[in-house]
């Protein structure tokens, strides 16, 4: 072997230690020089595969959008109504709280986002979004729909932030069985990137008498989420020698995201 | 040499910024085009060992940079379980590890055989997918190697190998801009021929 051949690869050698051993807090600092050197990319990136899958859609989907655009509407003019008087019931709880001379105990806010980027790396089931540390945004905070839990932030970046989904086998959620004393961690499952994906809920106790079509919902306990988030509804259960697993099918329906929320600030999780 | 060095190491960048106007094709199993992966794999061939070495470290170093996970984070006692990711810098050492692969077909390269480098470059994507996908399943347990995953790792493979012959026509064309001959044997022959 030459001798230069010989250097080379004990460089290259020590470049992949040095890269291997580096920390956490390193490792995230070596990723927001990335992405902000490859901004500008990322969003003109992220507006095309915006364009073409709205066209697409509009393609393939126009009467039915058409369909749903007069129902959404219908449905919006209800949700006025109801935000009104919600808005006066509101109102009316603050008076009266103020009249009995009570703290407010709770804040719930939450930051809109749009979806603008799909699954943009090949093992992980991520998405991103269109709010970053501008609007608040930090890491392993909530992330809903108006169906669900849809998973937690991963890497804030200055205006956008990546999202791991549910549906991934990194995302881990303490979870309970509603009409049962069950609760277990529920994840995603590896390679489900067909059909509707099947989410598993492990460390159930042996004898779990669960049912399909129970709902799953977030205990709010391991710091991270709140409490009685809908995360899907049981499919069926496999019993094992030490505990019993169920599938649940989620809430969230992943192939359509469009706007999701942020939670900001919220009750404290129970530890 | 010095400048078409450079310039692939340049090529390697701006395939990064390409790649992110590729999606995943979802109705293609979710399977993508690999731009980075294949650039590096062409310039590859053409280059020299500590070359090679240099193309696969930048490339490994800035696409773990673009895909690695964080932590989980949450209340160990609740999470008492969290899901192992593959650690940053992993993609260092599968890059060079297809480098060497392509450097093993580099005498036919040489001689003017591109075409074996471009099939050879879809099976090195192959390669490469498959031992990713097996070490997620070594950090975290539990073999699962579902169809989709198959067709998926095939797909991608495939879809990425189709575009070989456009970079290998690039990189010919920037060793002419730069008076520096990738295939030294098939230049000779060409001479001989004339």
């Amino acid at each position: 072997m030459k001798p230069l051949n010989l250097i080379a690869i004990l460089l290259f050698l020590s470049g992949a230690v040095w890269a291997l051993t580096r920390s956490e807090r390193t490792v995230r600092e070596i990723q927001a020089s990335y992405f902000s050197a490859i901004a500008p990319f990322l969003k003109s990136g992220s507006e095309t595969e915006a364009y073409a899958r709205s066209f697409l859609d509009e393609v393939h989907h126009s009467k039915t959008l058409e369909a749903e655009l007069a129902t959404v509407n219908s449905e919006m003019g209800r949700l006025r109504i109801v935000e009104s008087r919600y808005r006066e019931l509101e109102r009316e709880n603050a008076q009266l709280r103020h009249a009995l001379d009570f703290k407010k105990a709770t804040s719930f806010n939450v930051a809109a986002a749009q979806v603008i980027r799909r699954q943009p790396t090949t093992w992980w089931q991520t998405v991103e979004i269109d709010v970053g540390e501008e609007r608040g945004i930090g890491t392993q905070l909530a992330v809903l729909s108006n169906e669900g839990l849809v998973g937690i932030i991963d890497r804030p970046a200055k205006d956008r932030s990546s999202v791991i989904l549910l549906t991934d086998e990194a995302c881990q959620v303490s979870a309970k069985v509603e009409d049962s004393p069950e609760v277990g961690i529920l994840s995603g499952q590896r390679g489900q990137f067909e059909g509707t994906p099947l989410l598993r809920l492990k460390f159930l106790s042996k004898n779990a008498a669960l049912r399909s079509g129970q709902r799953v919902f977030t205990t709010g306990r391991g710091g991270i989420f709140q409490a009685n988030i809908p995360l899907g509804a049981i499919v069926s259960v496999e019993k094992g020698a030490e505990d019993s697993e169920a599938l649940v099918r989620p809430a969230v329906n992943f192939a359509d995201l469009g706007t999701v929320f942020v939670v900001l600030s919220k009750d404290p999780p129970k530890k | 040499m010095t400048r078409y060095t450079l310039i692939t190491v340049l090529l390697v960048l701006a395939s990064f910024v390409l790649q992110q106007f590729l999606p995943a094709l979802t109705g293609l199993h979710h399977s993508r085009i690999l731009l980075v992966q294949l650039v590096f794999l062409c310039a590859a061939v053409t280059v020299g060992q500590p070359t090679m070495l240099l193309l696969a470290f930048v490339c490994g170093f800035l696409w773990d940079a673009q895909c690695t996970l964080g932590p989980h984070g949450g209340d160990p006692e609740i999470y008492s379980q969290p899901v192992e990711s593959l650690r940053f810098g992993y993609s260092i050492l599968l890059f060079g590890a297809m480098g060497f692969l392509m450097q093993g077909i580099q005498p036919l390269f040489k001689q003017g055989k591109w075409y074996f480098s471009a099939l050879l470059s879809g099976i090195a994507i192959f390669l490469y997918l498959a031992a990713e996908y097996l070490l997620i399943t070594f950090v975290r347990g539990n073999f699962i190697f579902a169809k989709a995953t198959a067709l998926q790792m095939a797909y991608t493979a495939l879809l990425t190998m189709l575009f070989s012959p456009l970079v290998f026509w690039m990189l010919f064309g920037i060793a002419s801009i730069c008076a520096h001959s990738i295939n030294p044997e098939a230049a000779k022959k060409r001479r001989r021929h004339f």
